[in-house]
C-alpha cells in the first residue's frame, strides 16, 4: 500500500511538471521543472528495482543534461524574449493529435499489456550484473558509444566555437 | 508491487506531453526539452518490460538511451547556439533553410 502511495505521489509530479514543461512561456521555468520531472522518474526506477539507473539518471540527466540546457538558456539569455504563438490550427491539431495518441496508446496498453502477475523471485539487477554485461555481450556497441561521444564533442566544438571557425578561415 | 502495466500508462502519459510540446511550440530549447521528455517516457517503458520479463537487456538499452541523449543534447545545443548567432532568434519557423 505504502508502494502505491509513493508511485502515486510521484507520477503526479512527473506529469504535471512535465506539463509545465510545455506549456510554461519562459525556458528557464520549464528547464528546472524538467529537472523536478525527471527526479520523479529517478523514483519510479527505483520502484522498478533498477537502483543504479535510478542513480545514472539524476546524475546523467538531472545532473548533466539539464545543467548544458540551462547553461544554453542563460548564455542565449532567452528567459526575457517572448516567444511567437503557433498558429491556431497548428495549436488545435497539436493538442487533439497528442490527446488522441494518448487515449490510443492507453486502451491498447490496457487491452493488450495488462499483465496480471509479476514472475516469481526477485529480479536481481545490482551494478555488478550490469557491468558483466554490458562488457562482456554488449562490449561493441559499448566501445561505439564511446566513439560517438567523442564525434559529439567534435561536432558541438566545431558547430558552436565561433573563434576556432575565424581562426582556421 | 506496483503492476506493469500503471508504469507503462504514466510513460504513454509523459510521452504525449512529449509529442504535444513538439507539436504546438516554436521554441527550439523547448522543443529540444520536449524530445527529452519523450526519450525518458521510452526510457521507463524498457524498465517496466525489463522488471516484468526479468530481463538486464532493458536496463543495458536504458544505458545506451542516456549516452546518445547526452551526445544529441550537446550537438543540438550547439546547433542552437550557431544558430542563435547568425540569426538572433532560436525561432524553428526562422530556420528553414540548411544554407545561410
Amino acid at each position: 500500500m505504502f508502494e502505491f502511495a509513493i508511485f502515486f505521489f510521484f507520477a503526479a509530479v512527473a506529469v504535471i511538471f512535465a506539463l509545465v514543461v510545455v506549456l510554461h512561456h519562459n525556458p528557464v521555468v520549464g528547464a528546472l521543472a524538467l529537472v523536478a520531472s525527471f527526479f520523479a522518474l529517478a523514483v519510479m526506477y527505483v520502484l522498478l528495482e533498477a537502483p543504479f539507473l535510478a542513480a545514472l539518471q539524476v546524475i546523467v540527466y538531472a545532473g548533466a543534461i539539464m545543467v548544458l540546457f540551462l547553461f544554453v538558456i542563460m548564455l542565449l539569455n532567452l528567459q526575457h524574449r517572448r516567444e511567437e504563438p503557433t498558429r491556431p490550427v497548428q495549436q488545435f491539431l497539436g493538442y487533439t493529435g497528442s490527446a488522441a495518441f494518448l487515449i490510443t496508446l492507453v486502451y491498447y496498453i490496457v487491452k493488450y499489456a495488462a499483465f496480471q502477475a509479476l514472475p516469481a523471485g526477485t529480479f536481481n539487477s545490482d551494478v555488478r550484473m550490469i557491468g558483466t554485461e554490458l562488457f562482456q555481450a554488449y562490449i561493441f556497441p559499448f566501445e561505439m558509444v564511446s566513439i560517438l561521444l567523442l564525434a559529439a564533442i567534435v561536432g558541438a566544438l566545431l558547430l558552436s566555437g565561433r573563434s576556432v571557425r575565424t581562426s582556421a578561415q | 508491487m506496483i503492476p506493469t502495466h500503471w508504469f507503462l500508462i504514466l510513460s504513454a502519459v509523459l510521452f504525449a506531453i512529449g509529442v504535444c510540446g513538439v507539436l504546438t511550440r516554436k521554441n527550439g530549447i523547448t522543443i529540444f526539452m520536449s524530445i527529452e521528455l519523450m526519450v525518458n517516457a521510452v526510457n521507463l517503458t524498457f524498465l517496466a518490460y525489463a522488471r516484468q520479463f526479468h530481463q538486464l537487456h532493458g536496463l543495458i538499452f536504458v544505458f545506451f538511451v542516456m549516452a546518445i541523449a547526452a551526445a544529441e543534447a550537446a550537438v543540438g545545443l550547439a546547433i542552437f547556439i550557431s544558430l542563435f548567432h547568425h540569426r538572433e532568434t532560436i525561432d524553428v519557423d526562422e530556420a528553414n533553410l540548411m544554407h545561410w
